[in-house]
């Protein structure tokens, strides 16, 4: 399937092999992400998903093949060089990774307090801030122990957005949210990507909103990635495609392309 | 290629000095932690309260119970001789040269050791570490060096408070319960006492002993699984790994200070 959209990549897999022990998840993937735009990646449990978002945060390194971000090959850098393009880099784990000895306010305020020299004032209403960006208000002084799943994945996006970064990476953002939760993140994906030109590379299980907000959708299946928007995915006549994203699945997609995606 | 004992000896031998220089490495990263601004002040001394401050009532009480059996032993023994007046001496040696620093050491790994291990071990299983990364934060400079370095500030300031407790613990025996004089414990143990042989030795092997638990332990933490398993192994090695390490450097510090 061809990649549908031409602009300039602003993340490039590019012949990814990546093995452990015996299993090669990767044998030879290649993607691209265009800048400014949501692409979201899907696919069943163990194809992969979270390893590429870690493999573009330089976190895993592949075992052959580049992983060009922002015109830097993050799989041959040192870790001094992959400090330097993860400041323009956001990233939202699955389970938040916020410092459990620390407060909200402390964790958000974190990247503000290391590589500004803005004061306490400042930090504190940036902090406030992204906080009510993701619809929290009043958990300063609350420890990650005190939240609950979701609070403590809207506070884990918050510290990865505090920076304004180029390339957010998300990893399962919606999991653990209620519905009007889902469309407030949604909502702030969109506004992130298209007001202010981020590009946003997002993991989801969550069929309709992937759906919903993804200007493209990247499809991990056998180590390889099929790249396509919801209606060419729909339409695409693949079989593995059609089984994955079910009678519902397909039926959406094939609406959002008629309506246009929002 | 078949698999004699000599292979595998060969083995766990080249794995063994690849597992050294890890942990020189790491330990040399440490050292440059430390000296690599920004200064971690704030943390450094929160790793102090809780390596250090947490500890005190568990030294205070092991010393004391350390002395006051050092206090009834030595008297049992030295009463034979006629010698019973040098008991503060004998306490006072005792603790100051090896049982001040070596048990405050195993005490300390127990108590401090293992729970860097297991925090830091938490920190890689919950993806904390990586969270650091990600906001190009240095782990090993936001985590490992102030825990290391507490662990080796701690550990001569421990071990000096368990010695004066012991101390105490042998004056409370030999004095109040056997009825010795008070002031000949004391003198003995004053004459007894010199600073070179004795209390330099003692503050050199407790910080030795400190530095080493501060790199095993972290270093433990820091290369751990990402599973609960893991964390519990490498908290259960971190313990035995430098329980053994410092009994071989007591003795080597022993020897080497020409006892």
């Amino acid at each position: 399937m061809a990649n549908v959209d031409s602009r300039e990549a602003h993340v490039e897999i590019d012949s990814v092999r990546l093995g452990f022990g015996e299993r090669d998840v990767f044998e030879d993937l290649s993607c691209r992400f265009a800048r400014a735009r949501i692409t979201v990646l899907m696919g069943g449990s163990g194809t992969g998903k979270s390893t590429v978002l870690r493999m573009i945060a330089g976190l895993q390194r592949p075992d052959s093949g580049r992983v060009v971000v922002a015109g830097e090959d993050v799989a041959a850098l040192s870790e001094r060089g992959l400090q330097r393009v993860r400041r323009r880099l956001g990233m939202l784990f699955q389970d938040g990774a916020l410092l459990d000895s620390m407060t909200v306010l402390e964790n958000v305020g974190l990247p503000l307090r290391e590589h500004t020299k803005l004061g306490e004032a400042e930090i504190r209403d940036a902090v406030h801030e992204r906080l009510a960006a993701v619809g929290l208000h009043d958990v300063d002084e609350l420890l990650p122990g005190e939240l609950s799943g979701g609070m403590l994945r809207r506070v884990a996006l918050a510290r990865a957005i505090i920076m304004d970064p180029e390339i957010v990476l998300c990893d399962e953002p919606f999991s653990g949210l209620d519905p009007p939760n889902v469309e407030r993140i949604e909502a702030l994906f969109r506004e992130l990507c298209h007001d202010r030109g981020l590009t946003l590379i997002v993991t989801s299980h969550h069929m309709a909103s992937s759906l919903r907000m993804s200007d493209q959708i990247v499809l991990l299946q056998h180590g390889r990635a099929v790249l396509g928007d919801p209606g060419e995915l729909a339409t695409s006549g693949d079989a593995d495609i059609t089984d994955f994203l079910g009678a519902d699945g397909a039926a959406l997609a094939r609406q959002i392309a008629r309506e246009g995606h929002r | 290629m078949t698999d004699t004992p000599i292979h595998r000896l060969g083995r766990f031998g080249s794995s063994w000095i690849v597992g050294l220089g890890r942990i020189a490495n790491f330990a040399g990263g440490i050292v440059l932690a430390i000296v690599r601004p920004p200064w971690r002040v704030q943390r450094v001394v929160r790793a102090v309260y809780d390596a250090g401050v947490l500890s005190v009532a568990l030294i205070c009480g092991a010393g004391f119970a350390v002395g006051m059996v050092l206090g009834l032993q030595g008297y049992t023994t030295l009463v034979r001789f006629g010698a019973q007046e040098s008991l503060g001496a004998v306490v006072g040696l005792v603790l100051i040269r090896e049982l001040g620093p070596v048990v405050t050491g195993l005490l300390v790994i127990g108590r401090a050791g293992s729970a860097t291990t297991a925090e830091i071990g938490a920190m890689v299983s919950t993806q904390q570490l990586d969270g650091l990364r990600m906001m190009s934060i240095d782990p090993m400079h936001f985590v490992v060096m102030p825990k290391a370095l507490a662990l080796a500030f701690v550990m001569p300031l421990l071990s000096s408070l368990f010695i004066v407790f012991g101390v105490f613990g042998g004056y409370v025996v030999g004095v109040e319960l056997v009825g010795l004089d008070g002031g000949s414990y004391m003198a003995s143990l004053e004459n007894a006492v010199g600073f070179r042989d004795d209390v330099l030795q003692s503050l050199v092997k407790s910080a030795v002993f400190g530095a080493l638990l501060g790199v095993i332990a972290t270093y433990r933490g820091f290369t751990s699984p990402g599973n609960a398993m893991g964390v519990s192994r490498s908290t259960t090695s971190a313990v035995v790994t430098t329980s053994v390490w410092l009994l071989l450097a007591d003795y080597v510090i022993t020897a080497f200070w020409g006892v």
